[in-house]
């Protein structure tokens, strides 16, 4: 990942977390605000609510004790008295005395319990009202919620109780008000508020939305337990009170809704500024890493690019110094580290030409002190023969002249290899199959390997069919595989095997081809493996160490690579990989 | 001492004189009368109520007997297949315009209301005789006859209604008021009141005859009123689409009448347990059955009973009453019945006033409007064992449910005379033609 991807992402991720961090924290607090005020209305209206209550039992309670002190209830208690009075006359009473008093329940009940006139429904009339029989002091008892059955089904009606003694017994004045829709829509409206009386618990919710879920377990909780509660959803707040009647039981709940839809507007609106808030942040974000890569990047992408130059081999790269911060540090530590490079490498050069120098001084006195002892004595011989034995110095001068010959052709022998080495052409490469190559130069040495007075080495030839042709120069490469096999023969004096092996190679990226002269000859310590490769190092007895130096020489000419691995006693595997 | 008995038998004299005077009837006079009903109409074809009693006559009636009696006709005779009737027309009676009856006048409006029932009716008029003849047996023709829809009368542009009743009409404002005057040329003799006004869809009491509709709200009856009770002329009955039903059983097991009867027609109306009222066929006791609210509930206790609609008609608020005490007695029982003024409810409350103090075409009508007028076949007229058991099929399938009969009921102001020998005719018609009036 870029430096300036970096710098873009902690920007962005930076403004973007800040973003949502104020969000949160506004849209906490605004929730929390909305909820205090929710719940504040909430009281207020269940406040309302009760003073409503209260203010419509008193009203109740009043209207009740007029029918009840009216003159038509007085006669029909007068009348009670009578023996054999016919109570059907009065069977639409109640209806009268209940629209004259604004009362949606009235019920006139006899002594004995029966329903004389209802002006909720008139058809009851004659029917037991069994708890108006309890043993209640109705008057105390006040004003309380009943469960009224009707034609239409169950309401709730806010009731009170009149007793008026007649001569059997007493004559119960049962009225009051329907608490129903028009008992609410009365209560002051609370915009976003909507308040209903559940009576009916078992019923289906009217929909599946999650209000109605809400609503239903909410429902269920007070059931299980008659308290106030509150249950919060996503888009309401719903409070549940529950109205109890004078045996405490549970008659209906008074639910009330508080629309969230203002509070999710808001955080709509938050979340909606924080998204384009978030957006521009990621926008400056990318604005701000493109400034910070020209001022902050800019000497470090020149300094990078310092380093490669290095890397390539351009000692003479210096990073521009613009500043005195730690970028210019670093470009002016650089620059030193250079200085210090380039003069440790030619130190090392100087030092490896010396060495070089000195290593082909030792190679050249000890390979041209072998030929000029022999000459020097053969020499000495033809003098010590000139003056001691005369008769004997032709035959003493014909020996000599051929041994001077001889070493002379010796001399010669090195002088050529050494010149040879100093004379490598540059390559010419054209496609070369290199399995035939390894054929080839196999079958040079075949006679050597083959010849009867020297112990046997078997040859092997693991040529892989599906080798690529090699761009190369033919000749140079079997030159260096002459040289491999040479190595590899000189290697096991006491016979052995050697391995010629091909391999096709495919990268990734390129393909290759690979080449394996194996032998099993004596091996190599690590040390010997490491100085292998140097020019004029051999571990033969009578080897110039030019041979290893020349097929690296040609590997690296065809921008190959040359390994070696070995061990001792386990013999030896040189592998060169080229480009196919 | 003589002074003193000639002072006695004088004063004596005197007050049987005044008592005599007080029940002995007059002429002169009118009366309002007031009737709740304003869509009642003067034709006797209106399906709510008509008002040609007092005006139009028929050629027979019924007696208060049951029994047919000669009114505009004389005599009758018919064939022995009943097919076709011979009338001879009384003599001398003339229409409230001055023109005789006889048959070429009679025969416009008999041929049209006979012809309105039955097609195949021809009638065919000769002086004071009139033929009817029928290509079928038609043995109940007098009854029909009998019947208002078959009166006698024409119209002009300035008259709606020219009879031969006793009295004639001085003006018509539909749904607001009748005018009547005695008809001084009436065959049966001038009546005794000069003169009637009926105000329609009024309900002062302040009248001197008046309606008493049943309903929750109650007419207010002033101080001294004499309130009159008809005979059962009215049924109101449960009819169901679906008869035969174990339901329905469960249902007629499940009402209590007497309630109904006692309460919401404070004791006038009579419970029904049959078609006919007691009065009218005799054998309705033997249709009285108390309610089994126990064996209701066995009867419905492995059914899936709908909720059911019953319909009761539009602005009745006594059938209304009526209806929503049959949906409590069916709650008792655990059947769910909700009252309803929207038609097309499984059960309906019907009322239906009787009309024919003839049992047999009274019974056949009834079949009619049940819609089982195939068993008006088996009725015969001579044997009232035939009815029974026709009646009693009709209400072993509860197909019908009679619920109360009502009766009619009228308030009578202390000055009107005569009132009940003047109904004591047909028991379906408001017979004022005999009242008189203290003036």
């Amino acid at each position: 990942m870029s430096f300036r991807t970096k710098v873009f992402l902690s920007i962005t991720t930076t403004v973007v977390v800040s973003v949502w961090i104020v969000a949160s924290v506004v849209s906490t607090l605004v929730t929390n605000s909305f909820e205090r005020q929710d719940t504040q209305r909430t009281a207020a209206l269940v406040s309302q609510f009760r003073s409503e209550f209260d203010r419509r039992s008193a009203e109740v309670a009043r209207r009740v004790d007029a029918i009840a002190n009216s003159e038509s209830v007085q006669r029909l208690t007068v009348n009670l008295g009578a023996s054999k009075i016919d109570t059907a006359q009065y069977y639409d009473a109640a209806q009268a005395l209940a629209k004259e008093q604004s009362l949606s329940f009235l019920e006139l009940v006899g002594p004995e319990g029966s329903i004389i006139s209802s002006a909720e429904w008139p058809a009851r009339f004659g029917y037991k009202e069994s708890w108006l029989e309890q043993p209640v002091d109705w008057k105390a008892q006040g004003v309380f919620l009943q469960r009224e059955e009707l034609a239409d089904g169950p309401a709730l009606g806010l009731m009170t109780v009149r007793t008026l003694n007649a001569a059997d017994g007493q004559l119960y004045v049962a009225g009051g008000q329907r608490l129903d829709k028009a008992f609410l829509d009365s209560l002051p409206p609370a915009p976003g508020m909507n308040i209903r009386l559940v009576r009916d618990f078992d019923a289906p919710p009217p929909s599946d939305t999650p209000a109605s879920k809400l609503a239903a377990d909410l429902i269920r909780d007070v059931r299980q337990r008659p308290r106030e509660l509150s249950l919060t959803g996503s888009d309401v707040t719903l409070t549940a009170i529950p109205l109890l009647g004078r045996d405490k039981q549970l008659l209906a709940i008074l639910m009330v809704e508080n629309s969230r839809a203002e509070l999710a507007n808001l955080k709509t609106y938050i979340q909606g500024t924080a998204w384009i808030a978030g957006s521009a942040g990621v926008l400056l974000g990318l604005g701000f890493s493109f400034w910070a890569a020209s001022r902050v990047t800019q000497p470090l992408l020149a300094l990078a690019s310092n380093v490669r130059d290095v890397a390539s081999g351009n000692w003479d790269a210096r990073a521009r110094i613009d500043s005195a911060d730690e970028v210019g540090q670093l470009a002016q530590d650089f620059n030193r580290m250079t200085e210090q490079l380039v003069e440790q490498r030619d130190r090392m050069i100087q030092a490896e030409r010396v060495a070089a120098w000195r290593e082909l001084a030792r190679r050249l006195a000890h390979e041209l002190k072998n030929p000029l002892f022999p000459l020097q004595i053969t020499i000495e011989n033809l003098q010590r023969a000139r003056q001691t034995s005369p008769q004997q110095f032709d035959e003493v001068f014909r020996e000599s002249t051929t041994t001077l010959l001889a070493e002379l052709d010796n001399l010669k022998t090195i002088v050529g290899r050494f010149s040879d080495f100093a004379r490598m052409p540059a390559p010419h490469p054209e496609p070369v199959n290199l399995n035939q190559v390894v054929q080839e130069v196999a079958h040079l040495f075949d006679a050597q390997m083959q010849a009867v007075d020297r112990p046997r080495i078997v040859k092997i030839l693991q040529l892989d069919d599906n080798l690529p042709l090699v761009p190369a120069d033919p000749e140079q490469i079997r030159r260096a595989l002459r040289n491999l096999v040479l190595n590899a023969l000189d290697a096991m004096p006491n016979g052995g095997t050697l391995t010629l092996r091909t391999q096709r190679l495919d990268g990734p990226v390129d393909r290759k081809v690979a080449l394996e002269v194996s032998d099993t000859g004596a091996g190599l310590t690590p040390e010997e493996c490491a100085r292998l490769f140097t020019p004029y190092y051999t571990t033969k007895q009578h080897g110039t160490g030019l041979g290893l130096a020349i097929v690296q020489s040609v590997v690296s000419d065809h921008e190959g690579t040359i390994t070696v691995r070995s061990e001792p006693s386990k013999g030896a595997t040189f592998r060169i990989e080229l480009r196919a | 001492m003589r002074l003193r008995v000639w002072a006695w038998l004088a004063l004596s004299s005197v007050w049987l004189g005044a008592i005599t005077g007080a029940t002995r009837p007059r002429y002169g006079g009118a009366i309002t009368v007031e009737l709740s009903n304003a869509s009642i109409l003067l034709d006797p074809m209106g399906a709510r109520g008509h008002l040609s009693a007092p005006i139009t006559e028929t050629l027979v009636r019924v007696g208060a007997r049951g029994v047919i009696e000669p009114q505009l006709a004389l005599a009758w005779q018919h064939e022995p297949d009943n097919k076709r009737w011979r009338f001879s027309l009384r003599p001398k009676v003339i229409f409230h315009d001055g023109e005789p009856l006889t048959a070429s006048s009679a025969t416009p409006a008999l041929l049209t209301a006979l012809k309105r029932k039955y097609g195949d009716v021809t009638v065919t008029a000769g002086g004071q005789t009139l033929i009817v003849q029928f290509e079928h047996a038609m043995p109940n023709l007098l009854a029909e006859l009998a019947r208002p829809e078959t009166a006698i009368f024409r119209k002009s542009d300035t008259n709606p209604m020219i009879g031969t009743g006793p009295f004639r009409v001085t003006a018509w404002e539909p749904g607001r008021r009748l005018s009547l005057a005695a008809f001084e040329d009436y065959w049966g003799g001038r009546p005794f009141l000069d003169s009637i006004v009926i105000d329609l869809g009024t309900g002062s009491g302040r009248a001197d005859v008046f309606d008493i509709p049943f309903g929750p709200t109650r007419r207010v009856v002033p101080e001294g009123t004499h309130i009159w009770v008809s005979p059962a002329s009215e049924l109101i009955a449960l009819l169901s689409a679906n008869p035969q039903s174990t339901l329905l059983q469960a249902l007629s097991l499940a009402i209590d009448r007497a309630p109904i009867v006692n309460v919401l027609t404070q004791r006038r109306g009579e419970a029904a347990f049959g078609i006919l009222p007691e009065w009218l066929s005799g054998y309705a006791f033997l249709f009285q059955a108390a309610p089994d609210l126990a064996h209701a509930k066995q009867l419905i206790s492995q059914l899936r009973l709908p909720s059911i609609n019953l319909t009761y008609p539009a602005k009745d608020s006594f059938a209304r009453s009526v209806a929503d005490r049959i949906a409590l007695n069916a709650r008792d029982a655990g059947i769910t019945i909700q009252p309803t003024a929207n038609p097309g409810g499984s059960l309906t409350i019907v009322r239906w006033p009787l009309e024919s103090a003839d049992a047999a075409a009274e019974l056949s009508r009834l079949l009619g409007l049940l819609g089982a007028a195939e068993h008006a076949a088996s009725i015969d007229p001579a044997n009232p064992e035939t009815l029974f058991e026709v009646e009693r099929a009709m209400l072993e399938d509860h197909r019908i449910i009679p619920l109360v009969y009502l009766p009619e009921l009228y308030g009578l102001s202390a000055r009107v005379h005569n009132w009940e020998a003047a109904q004591k005719g047909d028991p379906f018609r408001l017979n004022l033609e005999n009242l008189w009036v203290d003036q």
